[in-house]
């Protein structure tokens, strides 16, 4: 009987602390060949770190590395040419050429792929000899795509590969992130945007304070979360505190310019008896929104802190 | 053990470092700009010499190499790193050392481009004669980019950020440029700085590539000056590289910081080295002549290094009694006095060949070997008025290399022929013993 293939990657324990500060505590995960494994996080929950303790940029206190069972801390060369990484903290010469760029890193590795096929791949063909200044930031992140990919390797990193990019830009990352899946690549892919690990990702781990404190499916983590649908709706006439107290289901209420937000167990319910209500005081609702919980709400239930709430912050 | 795709690698990225450096304007501007700029002062000051500026060469070329290697190299290197340029490179499987050593590898090309510009340039403006020992200049090229690159890889290692080259590159570069010997001749410098410069790289690499532009001895006898620029640039790229940070984000730890003080440690030593070896001995303007001796390189001259009168070299009798003078003194006396060479007109000139008199009868170990050497010094007061006297051997200590010195004097009945350099070394020993004695600080 043979045995399973190895994990494309396997981090065992892994610590690194800087002075006093934790950076990653005994984190342990496993990205299965083929899977795109999401590492959500806030800036300082650690995600820099372990990503690059696993690309061998930082020596981990404790713990294990493998990249397709190589042993990173023992063979990092192996690991090095195995493994293929965007970083986030990462830029080129201001004059240098993609095609340059990709010639350089190429020039390094025995089996390499052409630079003029990544060019096209990553549809850089017609910016293939402007300098790296005069590059957009999707189509500079569309090289570093291009770069991770060089070496040919089956496991990919790529740490947050889409931030600051504008929607448009992000969606065709997504659609390159996507195609390197279905290529059969192992991805490991840490972000700041929870739509775009819930698109993207087979599983995701939640990274708090140098922990991981949960990994599972995207769905798996939604269903598991004790929030509940939330109604948001105006109306043309107000309508009175009590009334929308006593909708079937609703278990909280706050009032909004011109309506209500409201927590209910049973959205269908809830909306079918506020169309009676309405209806019977000759009331009109001018728009209504479901929102069904999401990570957002996972993240809320397990740090205590609000997602959008601590984005901001670290943006200010 | 790197693989043949490693080579190819490291190879393309030395190529594209060359190539990257022309596209940068700041690296043209500063690269070439400022050298050519640097010529053309030069030029409007010293153009009316002859030959015009080729006195100048090692001072132009050193400041060109200083400034490639101290501020070119560093501020493209901690430019990558705080890009994250390196943070990529680091990715790669090869080791960080070979980027390195590739980026310091192009930097020698770039700067040997400059070099080369600046020479062209000198010749075809101003005339300059193209370098005497040209293959000697390549080798002092090497050795002196090898130090100020020991230098640069330094800088970039323990500067943050760009503002941080500038501002260490500039704590090595003034103090070359203004009391180092580079900017300002050593032989414009006060005493004390001529002193400091010999603790600074700068001196000997002017030392190094003058002597390959107009020197006819070439390298020959710039030993010291080698060992010492390889020295202070080996301490430096080891420091470097093990300071180096491939991460903006890393701090060297204080263990590590230690390296840094190893860099100056050799500045220190070359410096000690050169102080106890009497090599950092006033520098007089060329062609000056004994006129331009001041009272502070009169002060600078020591005596430590004199052997007692009675020993084997340099012996001296004590002054002879007027009463009893010896016979064979008042004959030496008396042919020396009709002696042509102690009656030429240049001063200088006379006092040289006096003192090649005592050397020789020193070296020949003559039976009256230490009454000659007091002949000569009695001679020497009765020819030349005391102030002179004193300016005249100051300046031939202090200017070894400069004159004349006679090596045979059958017609005083000293019969042997040492070698001149024998005969200078000597002279310049009794010089010493003699303007110690005028000076008061030697007791006779």
């Amino acid at each position: 009987m043979s045995s399973p293939p190895p994990a494309g990657i396997r981090v065992r324990a892994l610590s690194k602390r800087y002075g006093t500060i934790a950076a990653a505590q005994e984190v342990s995960f496993e990205v299965a060949p083929g899977e795109i494994f999401g590492l959500l996080g806030l800036n300082g929950a650690g995600k820099t770190t372990v990503i690059e303790c696993l690309l061998g940029l930082r020596e981990p206190d404790a713990g294990a590395v493998e990249i397709e069972g190589i042993d990173a801390r023992k063979n990092p060369a192996e690991a090095r040419r195995r493994v293929g990484a965007q970083l986030q903290f990462a830029a080129l010469q201001d004059k240098i050429t993609p095609r340059e760029a990709l010639g350089l890193f190429a020039a390094f590795y025995p089996a390499a792929a052409r630079p003029g096929d990544l060019l096209e791949q990553f549809d850089l063909t017609a910016k293939a000899d402007a300098p790296f200044d005069s590059l957009s930031g999707g189509q500079r992140q569309r090289l570093f795509l291009a770069l991770a990919v060089v070496n040919q390797p089956q496991v990919l990193v790529l740490d947050e590969p889409t931030a600051g990019l504008d929607p448009r830009a992000r969606r065709e990352l997504h659609r390159l992130i996507i195609a390197m899946k279905s290529a059969g690549r192992t991805i490991l892919l840490s972000t700041h945007y929870l739509e775009e690990a819930h698109q993207l990702c087979d599983r995701i781990g939640i990274l708090h304070e140098g922990r991981l404190i949960a990994t599972a499916r995207p769905a798996d983590l939604i269903a598991g979360a004790r929030a509940t649908p939330r109604l948001a709706f105006r109306t043309t006439q107000p309508l009175a505190a009590a009334a929308v107290a006593a909708l079937p289901g609703v278990t909280r209420h706050e009032p909004m310019a011109d309506g209500w937000s409201l927590s209910t167990q049973d959205a269908n319910r809830t909306i079918g008896a506020l169309g009676q209500l309405l209806a019977t005081g000759g009331n009109e609702m001018l728009d209504l929104q479901i929102h069904r919980p999401s990570l957002e709400d996972v993240f809320l239930e397990l740090t205590g802190r609000a997602w959008m709430e601590t984005t901001a912050e670290e943006q200010r | 053990m790197i693989r043949g795709s490693a080579i190819a690698g490291l190879l393309r990225h030395f190529l594209l470092t060359l190539r990257l450096n022309i596209r940068s304007t700041q690296a043209l501007v500063y690269g070439y700009l400022v050298p050519v700029f640097f010529l053309l002062a030069f030029g409007s000051v010293f153009r009316a010499d002859t030959p015009p500026l080729l006195s100048q060469v090692g001072q132009l070329l050193t400041i060109t190499i200083l400034g490639g290697a101290c501020f070119g190299l560093p501020t493209g290197l901690v430019a990558e790193r705080e890009r994250g340029v390196w943070r990529r490179y680091r990715l790669l499987p090869v080791p960080t050392g070979g980027l390195l050593a590739g980026t310091l590898l192009a930097r020698l090309v770039i700067v040997a481009s400059a070099v080369l510009l600046q020479l062209g340039l000198a010749r075809l403006i101003y005339g300059t004669p193209l370098p005497l020992h040209p293959m000697q200049g390549i080798a002092a090229y090497f050795v002196v980019a090898f130090a100020f690159l020991g230098l640069g890889l330094l800088v970039a290692a323990l500067a943050g950020d760009v503002p941080a080259v500038q501002a260490l590159g500039q704590c090595l570069f003034l103090p070359m440029i203004m009391i180092g010997g580079v900017g300002v001749p050593l032989s414009a410098l006060p005493i004390w700085a001529q002193r400091l410069a010999g603790f600074m790289p700068g001196r000997y690499a002017v030392d190094v590539l003058q002597r390959c532009a107009n020197d006819p001895r070439g390298l020959a006898g710039a030993g010291f000056s080698l060992i010492a620029l390889l020295v202070i640039g080996a301490a430096a790229g080891i420091a470097g590289n093990k300071l180096f940070r491939w991460d903006a984000g890393r701090r060297a730890g204080r263990r590590e910081l230690a390296w840094a003080g190893v860099a100056l440690l050799a500045w220190l030593a070359v410096g000690c080295a050169a102080l106890a070896t009497g090599r950092l001995k006033s520098v007089l303007p060329p062609g000056g002549g004994y006129g331009t001796i001041t009272d502070a390189q009169m002060e600078s001259i020591t005596y430590d290094d004199l052997t007692g009168d009675n020993e084997l070299v340099t012996r001296l009798a004590p002054p002879f009694n007027p009463a009893q003078r010896p016979a064979f003194a008042a004959e030496f006396a008396a042919k020396l006095r009709d002696w042509p060479p102690g009656r030429v007109a240049d001063a200088a000139q006379r006092v040289r060949h006096l003192l090649s008199v005592a050397a020789i009868a020193d070296i020949s170990a003559d039976l009256h070997e230490a009454e000659i050497g007091r002949v000569v010094f009695e001679e020497l007061q009765l020819r030349v008025d005391p102030e002179r006297l004193r300016l005249v051997l100051a300046w031939i200590i202090l200017q070894p290399d400069e004159g004349r010195f006679l090596t045979r004097t059958p017609e005083l009945g000293l019969r042997r022929q040492p070698p001149e350099p024998l005969v200078r070394e000597r002279s310049i020993y009794y010089a010493k013993k003699y303007l110690g004695r005028l000076l008061g600080k030697i007791r006779d």
